[in-house]
């Protein structure tokens, strides 16, 4: 490939390939990210591909192997054009029946259609279906069209046309104004406005300045910049070099995390077709602007998401944060101004400057504007990544969306944020999606992780859940993230085992604050919001735990208790078999009961109990 | 030529040189800002948090550790303020109640007000302040310690576990270390979370004139930089 040379190759790579492309009469897309893969979508495409040139059928449908849709629970996700018609859990043996019938013959195959599991019906077309229809897919939408290991495609699609229309007019001052204008705000967590990073670091003394791209992103449950890296990689490049353009940088780095190996190599293959392009380098598209990019891969601490602790770690230093009196935009990557915005705030800057800030800004609340990316998990009916407008409030979101809960328990309260973000209870589901209310209520919006609760998660223990990530993934460096967290889990340990004083419940708050207002970093100022929110919302949970050392929800071991219900009991002999410590009593035919002593509150009896005798007390 | 800029530190005002931190100014003017980590002419890592000041601008307070707050013109510090008495008095609390056994650990607590300790005694012989890491590395820049691990697991160990040639014996690390100063009434026992008698009676001591030198022990050896 010869090397694109201005912005009118640009425009005639382009019509070539559109021209090439008109030969398709379909076009079958499935879903290649990592969800759908786990589900072997990798065996799905070979048949199909297998089946296409079996037929001869490979210069008139075209096939197209994209990154993740974001309703990964129905993968492998295939939706075939025209008609938008969309299947879900394909299996490599319904390969030949697709095409036979669906893309030559425009025919439907039921069994492979979506069921909504709140009517009950099933859906022809991918609009149609309601997880799809209440979101604002602006990012995620055009995972689907494109191949993310193909520059040709992101070309097609009109990609790099905003760099060309920056390069080709917009100084970089007005780069800024227009990104300040659409009121972006960092997606990673903080919610900083992205204009002003930007502008702080096209002011910042020094010629050798960089961009950053981070993509280490480890909340447990948060996998939003995994899908936009993986799936649309030269849309995050295209982001980066116009915010390079914007500052005066020459270098980039992207930061994948070494648990993300689909993402890493995907980066690694946009950037080597932009070099193959002439879109990275000396000289791009015939303008003074050079750029190169490097992928710097982590080594998988929580902690190197952090910026300073992951400059250090792409300096090849230990992976530590440290003290930011002095901004990264002044003294960053190798104490030189350093840009360093998230895998999502980089994919959204080329759609402002192509369609103008006022588009961006249209989208959104006060304060919050456009879109953002959520990964819904937890017990609702429909799980996957959502995109929906800022300001949406969080009901759209967990019942519209969601479906609501999943087996049919009332809905408790939702974890926002990842470890760092905290719970809020079902009451508070009408505040909107949005970074300054959400910190108000004592949550965040973090990476944009949310976790469904029900009646049977006891808060008490998320809380415990969080502080034991965060004290495995604490760098250790300062005493409050280290011994704070500890000191908060040990006190937690011992309500959930039934040690728990009252006093404890005043001391754990008081630690908490001290934590966050002394620790040396986001991961250590951010960590006791799971403690501090929980406890803020449901006091009365801690305090069920400490004075009558019972767990609401029968989540803590040590303080429930199981039992067999003698009528619904039916005899079988299923739990007797099944524990594992022999602390089931009872022949057949007759009533069993556990003894209590033998019990290890293992669980499984109930998770095998047919008929919901076990009960828990 | 050094240049100078003029900042307040709890309202009295200051001229100091360019490129110093808030807290080296503090305490060549007097002021005690309890600290830990610091040691003179080496860098500051802020880890150890007990020098966090209130750093005021535009009307609203940041808490950030002085050590690696470099002075500006016009910076207006709050050192002593019950916010940050209480969040030193807390931090102090988690120190001792994880390294009882050491007098220097001891002086920080009665000099942040701690009475008596709410949390159970881990005899831990090391907080992981660094120092002896810092004054190896940056000073006879031996390398022969330095932290491993992350988290709970960080610890100061050789190079690979093994003592090497790296280290030349000099002993500063040694030196350096807070937890070589034996306490005054031996090692604080688990049962008994408070300090002892002798503490206790500098307590008064530092109530009664805030924001100066108490002259606890932690001078002594520990080079708090006072002298």
């Amino acid at each position: 490939m010869p090397k694109i040379k201005n912005v009118k190759e640009l425009q005639s790579v382009r019509n070539k390939l559109l021209n090439d492309r008109k030969k398709f009469t379909a076009t079958l897309t499935v879903c290649g990210g990592t969800g759908c893969r786990a589900s072997r979508s990798r065996a799905v495409i070979d048949a199909l591909r297998k089946e296409l040139s079996g037929q001869g059928l490979e210069e008139k449908v075209y096939l197209r192997a994209t990154g993740c849709h974001g309703f990964c629970e129905q993968g492998p996700i295939a939706v075939i054009e025209p008609g938008n018609i969309f299947y879900c859990h394909v299996s490599p043996d319904d390969a030949r029946e697709i095409i036979a019938k669906t893309v030559l013959q425009h025919k439907i195959i039921k069994r492979l259609l979506y069921i909504d599991p709140v009517t009950g019906k099933s859906i022809r077309t991918e609009a149609q279906i309601p997880f799809y229809r209440a979101q604002d897919r602006q990012l995620l939408s055009q995972n689907k069209q494109v191949d993310p290991r193909s520059i040709e495609d992101y070309i097609a699609t009109g990609g790099y046309t905003a760099l060309a229309k920056t390069l080709s007019g917009i100084l970089p001052d007005k780069v800024i104004h227009e990104v300040k204008a659409s009121g972006l705000r960092g997606r990673g967590g903080g919610g900083f406005p992205t204009g002003r990073k930007w502008a702080e670091c096209r002011e910042a003394p020094g010629d050798e300045k960089y961009v950053i791209c981070n993509a280490d992103e480890g909340d447990p449950g948060a996998y939003m910049d995994r899908c936009v890296l993986e799936g649309n990689p030269h849309l995050v490049l295209e982001g980066m070099m116009i915010g390079a353009w914007a500052v005066g940088a020459r270098q980039g780095y992207i930061y994948v995390r070494k648990e993300y190996p689909l993402a890493l190599e995907h980066a690694r293959i946009a950037v080597q077709q932009a070099k193959a392009f002439g879109l990275l380098g000396e000289n791009i598209l015939g303008t003074s602007f050079s750029f190169d990019v490097e992928i710097a891969r982590g080594g998988g601490a929580f902690v190197c998401g952090e910026s300073t602790a992951l400059m250090a770690s792409i300096e090849g230093k230990v992976g530590e944060p440290r003290p930011k009196d002095v901004h990264t935009v002044i003294d960053g990557l190798w104490h030189k101004p350093t840009l360093l915005n998230n895998v999502e705030t980089w994919a959204n800057v080329p759609a402002i400057l192509l369609n103008g800030s006022a588009r961006f800004a249209a989208k959104g609340s006060k304060d919050s504007k456009g879109t953002k990316i959520i990964a819904l998990t937890g017990k609702v009916k429909n799980t996957g990544l959502v995109e929906v407008a800022m300001g949406t409030s969080l009901y759209t979101v967990v019942f519209d969306i969601g479906g609501g809960a999943a087996n049919g328990k009332p809905v408790k309260a939702i974890q926002t944020g990842g470890p760092s973000g905290g719970c809020l209870p079902a009451d508070k589901f009408d505040i909107p999606l949005d970074f300054d209310v959400l910190a108000e209520a004592g949550s965040m919006i973090g990476s944009g992780g949310m976790v469904v609760m029900d009646e049977d998660t006891c808060m008490v223990d998320v809380a415990k859940y969080f502080l034991t990530f965060l004290q495995d993934e604490s760098c250790g460096k300062c005493v409050p993230c280290r011994l704070g967290v500890d000191r908060m889990l040990e006190i937690i340990t011992d309500i959930t085992e039934g040690r728990g004083k009252p006093e404890q419940i005043g001391l754990l708050e008081e630690l908490g604050q001290t934590v966050s207002q002394t620790a040396l970093c986001g991961l250590g100022k951010t960590a006791a919001n799971p403690v501090l929110s929980t406890l803020r919302y449901f006091r009365e949970e801690y305090e069920t735990h400490v004075n009558q050392k019972q767990c609401p929800a029968g989540v803590c071991q040590r303080l429930i208790t199981y039992a067999i219900d003698p009528e619904k009991c039916t005899c079988c002999g299923v739990c007797r078999l099944a524990c594992p410590h022999q602390a089931v009593r009872g022949e057949k035919k007759q009533i069993h009961a556990i003894d209590p002593v033998q019990c290890q509150k293992c669980g499984i009896c109930k998770s095998e109990c047919k008929f919901d005798a076990i009960q828990v007390n | 030529m050094l240049q100078y800029v003029t900042l307040k530190i709890d309202g009295a005002e200051f001229r100091a040189a360019k490129g110093r931190s808030v807290l080296d100014v503090a305490i060549e003017y007097g002021i005690c800002i309890p600290h830990l980590c610091h040691i003179p002419n080496l860098s500051d890592i802020g880890a150890c948090r007990l020098c966090i000041v209130e750093h005021v601008v535009n009307g609203r307070s940041k808490i950030t550790t002085s050590c690696t707050l470099l002075v500006q013109e016009g910076m207006v510090i709050k050192s002593n303020t019950e916010k940050i008495k209480k969040l030193r008095h807390n931090l102090a609390e988690l120190l001792v109640a994880q390294a009882p056994n050491s007098r220097a650990i001891q002086d920080i607590a009665v000099r942040c007000g701690v009475k008596k300790v709410r949390y159970p005694f881990r005899n831990n012989n090391c907080v992981l302040c660094g120092r002896c890491v810092r004054v190896c590395n940056e000073l006879f820049h031996a390398n022969a310690i330095g932290f491993v691990g992350r988290g709970k697991n960080r610890r100061v160990a050789p190079p690979f576990g093994v003592s090497s040639d790296l280290c030349k014996r000099c002993r500063t690390c040694i030196d350096l270390c807070p937890m070589t100063i034996i306490p005054c009434d031996g090692p604080m026992k688990t049962g008994k979370e408070y300090l002892c008698g002798k503490c206790e009676s500098q307590l008064l001591f530092a109530d009664e004139y805030p924001d100066t030198c108490v002259w606890c022990q932690l001078g002594e050896g520990f080079q708090c930089g006072r002298y």
